[in-house]
């Protein structure tokens, strides 16, 4: 297959399909990246807390606690950290949940090996991309706010809180293209790596949320504009 | 989608009818006896000329009747309305968890498939991917298997290879049989007693009920497994006492687990596969053979015995067993001559 830039990063990959989960460790091995593998909930959550990952690839059916947990606690000790959920399960409201939960990204059984590696791919390149641009500019100053893209910590006059993952990925990535009109199309593809349309309705959930954060007045955005129909646009 | 509505909403709504109607009877009451206050006050002026009393009393008997049957009705459409609201729920489940066993083998058949179309791998890797593949069919036909023994069984398409044999002979060799699918070593299945009797049964089906209580029995146990079965008789039935040392069912769970769909969830056995539907075949191939199982666990870790009871032939439920065999003359008769 293709050249992989990104060999050696560690995938952690939390599979509780015998048969399905060897495939996977196979392939992801023979791409050139290290992989520890966990079969149930409870493993996945003991494995990440001895050992660092570059990504993890989560089932949602697992024993002991499911797919959800499993995401909801990583993100509150790594906001960071990229996840893709890999499920059986097709419902718009499982998507939803998912993603809201803090998944990057997310593919439905059975899939296509090419697609899996393809989007693992991009989740890499996404969160070197995302270092690399927090490095330059880790601190970020508009209007009466600050935000820290490094640990995800925020100031808006006296109140401070924290982002999650994809808020500060959606603010980083309207920053980074501060003044130019971002679609929502664009941001599903470079923040959660999803091309579909059905979605949308996430992308306008975290920015109304951004907005809330933000905004002096979350009903007539200074910072966050909308663009009918375009999309989006960032000025300060 | 429409939300499905709670039970709880319907029992608010099963109050409220009952309310209503035990108003309107109030209502109704109270009116019938002022009237009657009324007409006794004026019954010397109008005596002479109207008789009302046993029409009202028929009246009466009639509205107590009506109001019975309208109760009844209602306490029936009521009882009717929770079991197809427990099987919606159970059913709901059961779409959860056959998508599940569907696409999983699916994912995993297609990933190998892929995996061998897009990489070169040694010949070694092969034979081992093909083996995965394999069991994932195997997975897939067993599943579609259950489903399509279950739709069979109740369009009572299935028990049609029904004849009468020894007992004896026949469960074990069905056992045996139902032994060796499912790779249990010899060691592990003891045989006690004896039942040189004659029976009537479809030993294809009664394969099917000892290959999911095996099943069953791998699944639910920590320690290896070990099953005793006993052949018995009482003066009526053959009785079979299918014994395990698994992890046993917890008492409020013992009269669900033969409803369709129902699955036991163990926290210590967690990653149990299953649709929930192997139970309620079972149950229904007894049922189909004229018999009874019943089942009984000490509880936890405790084991679980399931207790099979099929009817001796020309000593219990004669008729029956006759229409089981002529129903097997039948279809031989209707498959000769689509032969013919």
């Amino acid at each position: 297959m293709d050249n992989n830039d990104y060999k050696g990063s560690r995938i952690l990959l939390v599979e509780d399909e015998e048969t399905l989960a060897i495939g996977l460790e196979y392939n992801l091995q023979e791409e050139g990246y290290s992989v520890v593998r966990a079969d149930d909930g409870r493993k996945a959550l003991e494995y990440f807390r001895s050992y660092s990952f570059d990504l993890i690839v989560l089932d949602i059916m697992l024993p002991y606690y499911n797919g959800f947990e499993v995401a909801r606690s990583i993100r509150e000790k790594s906001p960071r950290l990229p996840i893709l959920m890999l499920t059986a399960r097709t419902e718009h409201k499982d998507r939803v949940l998912g993603l809201e939960l803090g998944a990057d990204d997310y593919l439905t059984k059975p899939f296509h090996l090419q697609e899996l590696l393809a989007r693992i791919k991009g989740m890499l390149r996404r969160k070197t991309w995302y270092n690399e641009a927090s490095n330059v500019t880790p601190i970020y100053y508009f209007g009466n706010n600050e935000v820290n893209f490094d640990d995800l910590s925020c100031r808006s006059g006296a109140r401070q809180f924290c982002l999650t993952s994809h808020e500060a990925m959606v603010l980083k990535y309207l920053v980074v293209n501060k003044g130019r009109i971002v679609s929502r199309k664009e941001l599903l593809d470079k923040v959660w790596n999803v091309s579909t349309e059905m979605e949308t309705r996430t992308v306008d959930n975290f920015i109304m949320r951004l907005r809330k954060y933000f905004e002096p007045d979350p009903s007539n955005p200074i910072f966050i504009k909308s663009v009918r129909i375009a999309g989006y646009i960032f000025t300060s | 989608m429409k939300k499905r509505r709670s039970q709880l909403f319907y029992l608010i709504v099963f109050i409220f009818a009952q309310l209503a109607l035990f108003s309107l009877l109030g209502l109704w009451i109270f009116r019938y006896v002022f009237n009657h206050l009324n007409i006794t006050q004026i019954e010397k002026d109008i005596a002479s000329r109207v008789t009302t009393e046993g029409i009202d009393v028929i009246i009466l008997i009639c509205g107590c009747g009506l109001f019975a049957a309208i109760y009844l009705g209602m306490i029936l459409i009521f009882r009717n309305l929770n079991i197809q609201l427990k099987i919606a729920k159970l059913y709901d489940n059961f779409i959860g968890n056959i998508t599940h066993e569907l696409k999983s083998p699916l994912a995993s058949i297609q990933l190998y498939l892929d995996t061998m179309d897009n990489r070169d791998i040694p010949r070694s890797k092969q034979k081992e991917f093909i083996a995965m593949m394999r069991r994932d069919t195997n997975r897939l036909t067993g599943l579609v298997n259950s489903v399509l023994e279950i739709t069979g069984l109740e369009q009572k398409r299935m028990l049609f290879e029904c004849q009468v044999y020894n007992a004896d002979s026949a469960l074990r060799t069905v056992i045996d049989e139902a032994r060796q699918q499912l790779k249990l070593p010899v060691d592990t299945v003891t045989i006690r007693g004896e039942v040189s009797l004659q029976f009537v049964a479809d030993l294809n089906a009664l394969k099917t009920v000892f290959r999911n209580l095996f099943d069953n029995a791998i699944k639910y146990s920590i320690d290896p497994v070990q099953i005793i079965i006993n052949l018995k008789r009482n003066t009526k039935m053959i009785v079979i006492e299918f014994c395990d040392n698994g992890i046993g069912i917890p008492f409020p769970e013992q009269k669900k687990v033969f409803d369709k769909f129902h699955r036991i969830y163990n926290s210590n056995i967690p990653n149990v596969k299953g649709t929930g539907l192997g139970l309620y075949l079972v149950k229904e191939i007894v049922r189909h053979h004229g018999g009874k199982i019943e089942l009984f666990s000490d509880g936890e870790y405790k084991g679980t015995t399931f207790r099979i009871k099929l009817p001796i032939f020309n000593v219990t439920r004669k008729r029956y067993l006759s229409s089981l065999l002529k129903i097997t003359r039948l279809m031989r008769q209707r498959q000769e001559v689509n032969r013919g």
